[in-house]
């Protein structure tokens, strides 16, 4: 039986990649893997204190948040191609539109 | 008056004809770059025309003579129904229709058979301009020029009269000044048409009243209700109250006023002589054939009117007599062939109001026709021996072309003795017509109770038939007998030098204007062989005039034949009794369908009294011919000119009148044309103080009250503006680093936010 606090700070470390991931790299492909980690985290969460209470639906809402995390990968990719295609660059930082 | 008459289904192709041909060629007529094309067109719509409108004659003829009419209505024009007239609202609709009858018939077939004539003779007059691209454009106008005399002969009422009268005012503008480069040619048209604009202003104003009395403008309906009208006791019109014959005078005095204007009277003439400045067939087209007669034929045509105005008739009287006399005068003393012949014909129009003025319209009708036919001969003729002559048209420097010219020299001869009203010629019996009439008003069967107007008229008009007949013998005396005096062959030192009577002047004219006085040794090199390939002349062309190409002389031999029989058409009854030639007053009778009668013909026994006789030898066998020999013993036999060198140094101040046509032109110069230029010069200067000083005062005030807007609109309203715009600006600078546009930099203060909020949380 393994500890939940282990479990909670392997998420939490998780997590913590996942956002440093995100506000660091410049890449937009690692950004959305780094999502990807956030996700997960939380997925990681919900299944240890599902386990941990003995309840099955926060089992069910990892599965939920599985299938949205692969229909965000495949919006987030198609924006990612689409940006691709018009600036010629997948760089973040170069992508500046909005600014004031 | 009353019978009806018959449809006719392609009278419409008539008229129409011509201006197909001159929207043809008038449209397409500077890319057609083939000349026979625009000849084929041209010369093709007149003929047809022509030919249609000889079939439509001898349908006429097969027709019982009251019904001899032919109409065809193709469309409602336009409609003066609600119009206030006499007696109520007029419901009337001026239709666009034909009317082909007895008058309008004979009338239309002098048009078509004059007008293709002419057009024949174009083809060889204006060799030159078929080179230089304006052939299209002369044969175009010729063709609209037929299109609206034969529209204002075949309408069916005023209106359709009025728009073929204005179309040939605009013709002939267009005509006279085709060669519109040459200063005098573009104010001869100018001329012409404002006198012309005189003209109709009395035309409309007549027939306007004629609306208003009668309500409507369609000949048929006037002619049968004119009876009616003139029985009314009074007619009020305009708050002014009259017997119908007063208001029936007032409308015969202004359409006698148009007359004048189309039909060159007295005062209103002088822009015919003008009109020589437009190329020949034109004055052939305008003086002889048709337009001038519009004026004999609108009151013919109206003769219902001025049978029932006595005053109207006596004006027209007074005036063709003065005409016929003064105009006859004027042509003793000109040296121009063709200014000649234009006093001529505006004499001989005086002969024919004169006929109209004593009642006898047939009378003045068929002197329409005959001097068309010989005073067409004679313009042609001269238009032949102009082109011959290398466009001089100064009579001293011609002489002696009856050797080289016969055809032409034969033609206009007889054409001559037939102006001159020797007798089986046609002049004789139209003219001798006229003055009898005219003689017969003072002569009344025997009494000698008749109006002196009468007696007077005689008179002038026997002056004038003296005059023509001594002027038309002098300008063939002086142009086909003798020696021939240009080209530098002057035995007599008579020639003069020319005037530049050229037309196109890059045609190398100028240098054959002064072929006069050059050595004979220039001759060969001033003959520039382009402009003989022009005219296509022979070779000897330097030498001397040649007969001209059968184009031209074949209209004017053709037109001679018909002033010689012509007369035929109406031979006296008179005569008809002694010389049974042919069947009695063929046209009087003819046309004695359109005339109104006041009260019933009577028929009885008109036995022609021995004074008619009398006249008619004296005018034909001493008078006419006595001229003509004065003219012979002065011109001819001493071909030195020394008897009218004579006379002149005798009567100078005489000659010097006649030879400036009594200044008439000076005086107009000087009495009108002046003062209304003094007048419009002080208008325009109102015009630039006042009127427009006014309007630009308004635009300073304007531009003023607008420039201190434009100030307060800069400086207050934009200030504003501009001021917020700043204060926003200035803000927002602050707030705009915060928007880097970087998704990251979102991202991370979403993440801070969020761990702010998480603390918070905490810690509370």
């Amino acid at each position: 039986m393994v500890n939940l606090n282990a479990v909670l700070l392997i998420s939490f470390l998780l997590f913590s990649i996942g956002i440093a991931g995100v506000l660091i790299r410049r890449n937009a492909l690692v950004i959305l893997m780094c999502v990807e980690l956030m996700l997960n985290a939380a997925n990681l969460n919900f299944i240890a204190f599902a386990r941990h209470s003995g309840s099955v639906s926060g089992q069910a809402f990892a599965l939920l948040i599985m299938g949205f995390a692969a229909a965000e990968v495949a919006v987030g990719l198609a924006l990612v191609v689409a940006l691709y295609r018009k600036r010629d660059t997948v760089q973040v930082d170069d992508i500046n539109l909005l600014k004031g | 008056m009353t019978a009806a008459s018959q449809p006719a289904s392609y009278l419409w192709l008539i008229p129409f004809l011509p201006l197909f041909g001159f929207l043809i060629n008038g449209l397409s007529g500077k890319r057609l770059k083939n000349n026979a094309v625009v000849d084929t067109i041209a010369l093709g719509s007149v003929g047809v025309g022509f030919l249609l409108t000889v079939y439509y004659f001898i349908q006429l003829i097969g027709l019982p003579a009251e019904g001899r009419s032919l109409h065809q209505s193709l469309w409602t024009w336009f409609d003066v129904g609600g119009a206030r007239v006499l007696g109520g609202i007029s419901t009337y609709k001026i239709q666009w229709a034909y009317k082909f009858d007895v008058l309008s018939g004979c009338m239309a077939l002098l048009v078509t058979g004059a007008g293709f004539l002419i057009h024949l003779f174009s083809t060889g007059y204006m060799a030159e301009e078929r080179n230089d691209g304006r052939y299209y454009r002369f044969m175009a106008y010729l063709n609209l020029f037929v299109f609206s005399m034969l529209n204002l002969v075949l309408g069916a009422n005023i209106m359709m009269m009025f728009l073929g009268w204005e179309g040939v005012g605009l013709c002939s503008y267009l005509l006279i000044g085709f060669y519109f480069d040459k200063e005098s040619a573009a104010i001869a048209g100018k001329k012409a048409f404002v006198t012309n604009r005189i003209g109709d202003f009395g035309f409309m104003i007549g027939f306007f009243l004629i609306f208003q009395v009668f309500g409507s403008l369609d000949y048929d309906t006037l002619m049968g209700s004119v009876r009616e009208v003139a029985n009314l006791p009074l007619i009020t019109l305009y708050g002014h109250t009259a017997s119908p014959t007063w208001w029936f005078n007032l409308i015969g005095c202004c359409l006698f006023v148009g007359a004048m204007g189309k039909s060159a009277q007295i005062p209103l003439y002088v822009w015919l002589p003008d009109a020589m400045a437009g190329p020949t067939p034109v004055s052939a087209l305008i003086h002889a054939a048709t337009m001038v007669t519009s004026g004999l034929y609108m009151i013919t045509r109206l003769n219902f009117i001025y049978v029932s105005a006595p005053v109207a008739l006596s004006v027209v009287l007074a005036f063709g007599s003065l005409t016929a006399f003064v105009a006859a005068t004027m042509g003793l003393a000109q040296y121009d062939i063709k200014k000649v012949l234009a006093y001529s014909t505006v004499s001989q129009l005086g002969f024919m109001f004169m006929g109209m003025g004593a009642g006898a319209f047939t009378a003045g009708m068929f002197h329409v026709f005959t001097h068309a036919f010989f005073k067409a001969s004679l313009f042609l003729g001269s238009g032949a021996v102009i082109a011959a002559c290398h466009h001089e048209q100064d009579m001293r420097n011609m002489g002696g072309l009856k050797k080289v010219m016969p055809i032409t020299a034969m033609s206009m001869i007889l054409a001559t003795f037939a102006i001159a009203g020797i007798f089986p010629f046609s002049g004789f019996f139209s003219k001798d017509e006229i003055l009898w009439k005219v003689f017969e008003g003072w002569y009344a069967h025997g009494h000698y109770t008749g109006p002196v107007l009468n007696l007077v008229a005689w008179i002038l008009g026997m002056l004038g038939a003296f005059c023509t007949a001594f002027y038309m013998t002098r300008l063939i005396a002086m142009t086909f007998f003798g020696e021939y005096r240009g080209a530098g062959h002057d035995p007599y030192h008579l020639t003069v030098p020319s005037e530049a009577h050229g037309h196109g002047d890059d045609h190398g004219h100028d240098a054959h204007d002064d072929h006069g006085h050059a050595a004979p040794a220039h001759h060969d090199h001033h003959a520039a062989p382009a402009h003989h390939d022009a005219h296509g002349h022979d070779a000897h062309a330097s030498h001397g005039p040649t007969e001209v190409s059968w184009r031209m002389w074949l209209p004017v031999a053709i037109l001679a034949g018909l002033a010689v029989v012509g007369g035929f058409l109406n031979y006296p009854e008179s005569l008809h009794r002694i010389l049974p030639l042919a069947p009695s007053e063929l046209f009087s009778k003819w046309l004695e369908p359109l005339l109104y009668q006041v009260s019933a013909p009577h028929h009885g026994e008109h036995v022609p009294p021995a004074m008619e006789y009398g006249l008619m030898a004296w005018a034909t066998f001493i008078w006419a011919p006595g001229a003509m020999l004065l003219a012979w013993w002065m011109y001819k036999i001493d071909p030195s000119w020394s008897r009218p060198k004579a006379f002149v140094a005798k009567f100078p101040n005489l000659y010097r009148w006649v030879n400036a046509k009594y200044y008439v032109d000076e005086f107009y110069e000087a009495a009108i044309i002046e003062p209304l230029k003094r007048f419009s010069a002080q208008l325009w200067s109102f015009d630039t103080w006042v009127v427009d000083g006014m309007v630009n005062g308004v635009a300073r005030v304007t531009l003023i009250w607008a420039s201190l807007m434009n100030w307060a609109d800069e400086y207050l309203v934009d200030g504003t503006i501009d001021l917020i715009e700043y204060i926003v600006q200035e803000t927002s600078q602050v707030f705009r680093g915060l928007q880097s546009g970087r998704v990251q930099n979102y991202a991370f203060v979403m993440f801070i936010g969020f761990l702010v909020f998480a603390f918070w949380k905490f810690l509370a």
